[in-house]
Parts: C-alpha cells; structure tokens; sequence
C-alpha cells in the first residue's frame, strides 16, 4: 500500500505542474489534532453556519423582526459591508473603520449625519480587524499587523508594516483577533486554541497578551483562554471584562460559552482542562484530578455554543438608569448543537466583583425557534455620544441602530 | 433554460434577466467552460469539476477569487470587478449542473485506505455521508483526484485563507500520503 501511495505521489507530481507545493511541504507532521468528536456524536451532521459573502440591500434586511424591551428601536444605520464584525471609530464619531473575516477588508465608514456611505481601506488580508487610537489606525490580521497614520480624518496611503514586531504564531485557526487598546496606552491582543481541544502545539496560544503601541514590551496577561470574541474594561474597576467561546462536541448542553474577568494579570481561565464553571474536559484531562485548581472561574456562563462575541459596558444617558454601567453582550449564535441559540444581544447585570450576574435578553428576533431559521448574527456593540447603540451583524454586513425614546 | 427556470430559482433569474446581468453571465459561463468544461465537468489536470458544486460554496468561491484571496490568477483576472449579482448567478448555473463525473481507475488498497480515512476524520460530518457537499461545503465526491489532494495539502499549509480556518484546523497534522488516499477515495465517488 505504501508503494502505490508513493508512486501515485510521484506520478502527480510529476504530471501537474499546477501543484508546486510538495517541495513546501515538511516531512514529519505534527501529532494528530485533537478533534474531540466522541462515538456517540460520530454520525452528527452539525456544522459551521454558511456565511453571506455577497451585499445586502437594506430592503432585503427583515428589521421589524427586531424584538427589543419597550421604547427601544431599531434602524438600520450602514449596509453593503460584507461580513462585518468588530468596530472602531474616530474621536467625534464621522470615521468608523469595521473588519471582517473571509472577505479579508476593512470598510471605512463616513457618518454624515443622516446617511452613510463606505469604501474599502484595505483589501486582501487574512481575516482583519481593526483599532484606532490617537490619530492611527492599527490593522491585525492573523499574519499581519499594520498602521495608518494620520487617519483621524480619514486613513489614506501606504500603512507601515509593523508585523515583525509582534511575533505572531503561525496556525490560523481561531487567530482572528479582537484588538482594543486600554487605559495604558497598550494594544490587548488575544491568541486563540487553534483546534476545538488540544494542548496548544506551542505556548503562543490561548492567551491574551497587551504591547506597548509599537509592538515592543509584550506581556502575557492571561492564559487558558479557548477563543475570546470581545472584551471591554469595566466602566467602575477598569479590568477587563472578556468573553470566551467553549470548546465543540461534548454535545448540546456545553460547555457553555464564558463571560471572564481579569481581576489581576496572569490568571488562568482553565483551557484546555477546565471548561466553564469546573467541567473538567473528558478528552485531555482525563485522570487529571487537578484540572481546575488555580484556575479562575466565569463571572456567568452564557449558554451552550452560543457564540458570545463583543462586550460593550454601557455608559451613555439615553437608555433608562438601569443600563447604567450593564454589559451589552452579542451572540452570534450555535452551529455545534440540534436546536439553535443565541443569535441575540443580550444584557448582563452585574456587581463591579463579578457576583451576581444576571442574563437578560435586550435584542432578539434573529432567529426563530419555531423553525430553527435564522437571518441576522449580531457580533460587535459600539456606542455612539448621543448614548444610542450600534449593533453589527456579520450575516448581512449591515449595522443597525438602538435608539430609546421614553 | 426551462430546467433553470424551473422551481424557487426562477423569481432570481427572473430579475437578473431584467437587470440586464443575464446576457454577461452566458458570455461568463462561456469563459468558465474553457477551463472547467462546458458541462462544468474538468478534463484539465489541476482544474476542478464545478457541476452539482452547492451555491453558496461556488458564491463564496467566486467572491474571494474576486477579492483576490483565493484563486489562480486567471481566475482572480476574469473576476476582476464582476459584481455580486453575476456571481450568484454563476454559482447558479454551474451547482445546477447534473452530476456526470467521469470514472476513473480505482486503485482497490488506495480507495480502501481513503475510505478508511474518511471515516476517521469524520470528513462526512460537515460534506455528508455521501459527500455530495451542502452549503458553503464543497462537493467533494467526483471532484478530480490531484486537485483535491492538492487543496487538503494547501489548507494544511496555510495556503488557503479566507473563510473559516476550521478546515484547516481538521487537516491539522495529517500526512501528506493521507491526502493522496482520501483523494482517490472522494474521485471515484459518484
């Protein structure tokens, strides 16, 4: 059998000129991932969630389908960006720039008041997103990282290529990054588990990390982090509050999705051993009867495959008083479960220690549990001045608006 | 026609055919059959079958190759600046095309092994049991052996972005010999 493989591969070699890679190719692969599927799930026929690559006119966009609590409405504010996810604005709100995944751009958007329009700053990147701070706007993708400067008006010409310094491991999977910058002056960027379970090949993943802005000082400030979609600071104690997907087929009940916080730098979040509140893993932790010691356990879980994505603290007027200081949290819903969850925005009511946290539905009607059919996936939470909510949907690349009116 | 016309497609072309895109997209399907075969059945080494492909994983195809993320250059160059609604309609054309992949020799260890393989990796979970491929998923069964080898061995490479990186997540690790076999498996499938 061997042979015929061997001489198969030599056949095609060289008969294909098409195919050049082999000599690219390294002799000993690694171990076998990890795919954690156990028997039981062996014929399961759950999958990613198809993405939308092409534009979405505003028409075609079912809005009224929004749920929201009384006095609350949505509109829908920008369209046309394919894939849209994380947000990042200029200081007076009249440039927002929004990345994506598969279609590898960064939209920026103009706010001119009553309408916007768009264009595409950056084009063939792998999977990018986007930070503005002090006049630049700092691009990560999984294999690059680049800055525009002077961009407060708008970002024009050539980036500078600041890849180097950053040293960013290899492996794509779950290597999308949401990037914020914090208090400090630093860039927070966080390394996904690049498998569903696995130990990490190499100590660069499942982690956060922050640099100083010029990719110099990195510091790993937290570790055993699967897949964090989004964090945010906490609008009274300042740490930094961040949301973490559980790992894949250990069936429709979890482990379900976090909502951590880091109360001092360094803590462990329990990947891959200690899954949400102490589910010890049964693939690589078996027999391991200290998987969760040390490790710091979710503020609130927040429910099976559900996708939690961006955090936004709130701290506008225009919502009522009990919005003051709530975390708005997205979820952009299951693929790894029979029944459908999440697809919503939700709210979580909290003390400033974490204790007490309360789940409660702020935007649904994405998905409809009577067939499982859904339209929308909200992803990322950005506020504007006048205290309104913006809402991005990565499904149909638009962003729609929660305004409140008494 | 009548069978393109046919069934839930027929308001969609409908309205390309009224936006005046339908006339570009048979000058387009004529480039494509170039390559891929009139019946969107390859004879090319390298060049994949497109027929009974599933629509959204043409779609997406086609709009990465425009973006230039994915793609041979003369694909990335006929794309250039076609716009969303041509590409649906090509993805269309082409995922309705009927399934007549031609048979090849099957070598019965290497088909065995690739079997085997398949069933391991659990490649049927998300390309169903019959790997005939839904949604963004491609179609695997039929598709030509070297191209098929060759894209599990650029996911593993990290030479094909875009997308979700879960598939390259799955081929983590597995060798290059394993891709020959399931390749040959996947071909002779019908």
């Amino acid at each position: 059998m061997k042979k015929s493989a061997f001489t198969l591969a030599a056949a095609s070699t060289l008969a294909f000129a098409i195919q050049v890679a082999y000599a690219q190719d390294k002799p000993k692969p690694p171990p076998a991932w990890h795919q954690g599927k156990p028997p039981a799930l062996a014929d399961s026929k759950l999958a990613p969630v198809a993405g939308k690559m092409t534009e979405t006119a505003a028409a075609d966009i079912p809005i009224s389908k929004l749920k929201l609590p009384k006095g609350f409405k949505a509109e829908i504010w920008a369209t046309g960006m394919v894939g849209a996810r994380a947000m990042t604005m200029n200081e007076d709100q009249t440039k927002m720039w929004v990345g994506t995944r598969g279609m590898g751009r960064i939209y920026e958007v103009s706010n001119e008041g009553d309408k916007r329009t768009h264009k595409v700053l950056a084009e063939k990147l792998t999977q990018p997103t986007s930070v503005y701070a002090n006049g630049a706007l700092y691009v990560f993708a999984i294999d690059k990282v680049l800055r525009y400067d002077n961009a407060a008006k708008g970002a024009a010409g050539e980036p500078v290529d600041m890849t180097k310094a950053f040293n960013l491991p290899p492996e794509q999977h779950h290597n999308w990054r949401y990037v914020r910058v914090g208090a400090d002056k630093k860039l927070y960027v966080p390394f996904g588990a690049p498998c569903n379970i696995c130990e990490p090949p190499s100590k660069e993943y499942a982690q956060i990390r922050r640099y100083n802005m010029d990719g110099s000082g990195m510091e790993v400030i937290a570790t055993g982090v699967r897949n964090t979609q989004g964090f945010d600071w906490h609008p009274k104690t300042g740490e930094l509050w961040f949301t973490d997907h559980g790992r894949d087929w250990m069936g429709d009940k979890g482990p379900e999705d976090e909502l951590n916080r880091l109360s001092k730098p360094g803590q462990n979040f329990g990947y891959p051993y200690c899954h949400a509140k102490g589910i010890v893993d049964p693939d690589v932790a078996k027999g391991k009867k200290d998987a969760c010691k040390d490790v710091t356990l979710p503020v609130t879980t927040m429910g099976p495959h559900a996708a939690v994505m961006g955090i936004h603290f709130y701290t506008g007027t225009m919502f009522p008083k009990e919005y003051q200081g709530v975390a708005f949290i997205a979820r952009k819903g299951s693929w790894n479960r029979s029944k459908k969850f999440g697809y919503d925005v939700v709210t979580v009511k909290a003390g400033p220690d974490g204790k007490g946290a309360k789940i409660t539905p702020f935007a649904t009607g994405f998905m409809d549990p009577k067939d499982d059919s859904f339209w929308g996936r909200p992803a990322y939470i950005a506020q504007m001045k006048d205290g309104s909510l913006l809402i991005s949907d990565e499904q149909l690349g638009a962003i729609y608006r929660i305004t409140y009116q008494k | 026609m009548v069978q393109l016309l046919a069934g839930r497609w027929a308001a969609l072309l409908t309205a390309l055919f009224l936006s005046g895109a339908f006339a570009q997209v048979e000058e387009r399907v004529k480039a494509c059959a170039v390559c891929h075969g009139a019946d969107g059945i390859s004879t090319l080494a390298g060049i994949p079958s497109l027929a009974a492909q599933p629509r959204i994983f043409l779609e997406n195809y086609l709009v990465m190759t425009r973006e230039g993320i994915r793609g041979a250059e003369v694909m990335q160059g006929l794309l250039k600046g076609v716009p969303d609604k041509e590409i649906v309609a090509l993805a269309l054309h082409f995922s309705k095309l009927p399934e007549k992949f031609p048979q090849g020799k099957t070598d019965p260890a290497l088909f065995k092994r690739g079997k085997q393989l398949a069933a391991n990796n659990r490649c049927g979970s998300c390309h169903l049991p019959d790997f005939r491929g839904r949604e963004q998923m491609p179609r695997l069964a039929g598709q030509r052996e070297e191209f098929l080898a060759e894209v599990m061995l650029a996911y593993r490479q990290n030479r094909r972005p875009g997308g979700d990186t879960i598939m390259a997540a799955s081929l983590y690790g597995i060798p290059e010999a394993d891709f020959k076999a399931l390749a040959h498996y996947f071909s002779r499938l019908k």
